[in-house]
């Protein structure tokens, strides 16, 4: 949920990495955190067990671009991938304005990828939010293993919808389009705020009924 | 969750004003409110002493993370926390089902006066925040070509 405050001229929003565990979602941010200007972000939080697996959250707040003298803040969340941490990341998901699902490309994941992604499907719909109708982007990360499996594959496992959404081959060790995929949901999720912030182009009064096609 | 459209000049000024006047009470050092995403809807007092959006984010975390444990004492979730430190402390409560005020202070008050003058401060933020939240959105445009040259540099 995004908010616009008027006084400090700022607008937040929040975006969430999802995906299987040890898919690369904290070294997405990990990568994000080492290439920004320490003056255009805050610290990176890792909530994390002994062995670096995220028992929480990773949290990494941006100061982003300034639009029409607003300037946008982008707050970067993780969710633990671990199947048991349900309940945390229905708790991360709330207020969600936009998603980066990780897909992990290596054959031996894709029943995770797809567990994950049906999970992150039923997150949302418990927040009365359809993956249709949230800025969402897909990464398919680890291109660099040698067994992976074709775009075209994983494509047909997670990307098979009626809208599709913008995919990526990512190496987020390298840091290969972790940026581009993180822009591309900053860009869809600006153009969504805008358009559900424009009062003109909003219908006043819902129609009471719609006539079908003949 | 109910959102806030927005939060005007006048808005702030409005919520800034009840938590103003509960530091001063409660001589506290920081006040904060946030909704339980995590993100900050306003912020007054000592602001160069922390980063306040990571304070946002994991106090969210920290109030959700205990709601399972007061559903097994027969609780809907905690009213209200705190965390005692060896010289800064930090207290939070509920202010209604979406939001939430967190207090940092330090040794020159004690948890009871910051306990004592919370109930008011979130009895007025509530008030604050349901008037708000029943106006209209005031609406807000970007142009697409600004948008398109909003780039988060690598």
């Amino acid at each position: 949920m995004s908010i616009i405050n008027y006084a400090s001229k700022e607008i937040q929003f929040k975006i969430v990495y999802y995906g299987p565990a040890l898919c690369g979602k904290t070294t997405n941010l990990a990568y994000i955190h080492s290439r920004i200007n320490p003056e255009n972000r805050g610290d990176l939080v890792s909530l994390a067990t002994a062995a670096d697996r995220t028992l929480f959250f990773d949290f990494l707040p941006l100061n982003a671009v300034v639009i029409k003298g607003f300037k946008t803040k982008f707050q970067l969340y993780t969710v633990p991938g671990q199947v048991i941490y349900n309940a945390t990341r229905q708790l991360v998901l709330r207020s969600v304005d936009g998603i980066v699902f990780v897909a992990d490309s290596q054959w031996e994941k894709m029943e995770e990828n797809v567990e994950s992604f049906r999970n992150l499907e039923e997150n949302l719909a418990k927040q009365n939010i359809s993956l249709d109708d949230i800025p969402c982007v897909l990464q398919y990360n680890k291109r660099d293993l040698p067994n992976v499996a074709p775009v075209n594959y994983l494509e047909f496992l997670l990307n098979n919808r009626k809208r599709r959404v913008q995919t990526y081959e990512v190496i987020s060790s390298t840091g290969k389009n972790v940026f581009a995929a993180l822009n591309a949901v900053a860009q869809l999720l600006l153009h969504k705020f805008s358009r559900d912030n424009d009062l003109a182009a909003r219908p006043q009064t819902q129609p009471v009924a719609v006539p079908s096609r003949p | 969750m109910d959102s806030i459209p927005a939060l005007t000049i006048e808005d702030v000024a409005n919520i800034d004003g009840v938590l103003q006047d509960y530091l001063q009470k409660s001589e506290s050092d920081l006040s904060v409110v946030i909704d339980k995403g995590g993100n900050v809807i306003s912020q007054y007092g000592d602001l160069d002493v922390m980063d306040v959006t990571i304070i946002a984010a994991l106090a969210a975390g920290s109030f959700a993370a205990t709601k399972e444990l007061a559903r097994r004492i027969g609780e809907v979730e905690f009213n209200a926390l705190y965390h005692q430190g060896n010289g800064s402390h930090i207290f939070m409560n509920s202010v209604d089902d979406d939001t939430i005020m967190i207090t940092v202070f330090g040794g020159q008050t004690t948890v009871g006066l910051v306990r004592f003058y919370s109930t008011g401060a979130a009895a007025g933020l509530a008030n604050v925040l349901r008037r708000l939240r029943d106006k209209n959105n005031p609406g807000f445009q970007f142009d697409k070509a600004d948008i398109a040259e909003a780039r988060i540099a690598g």
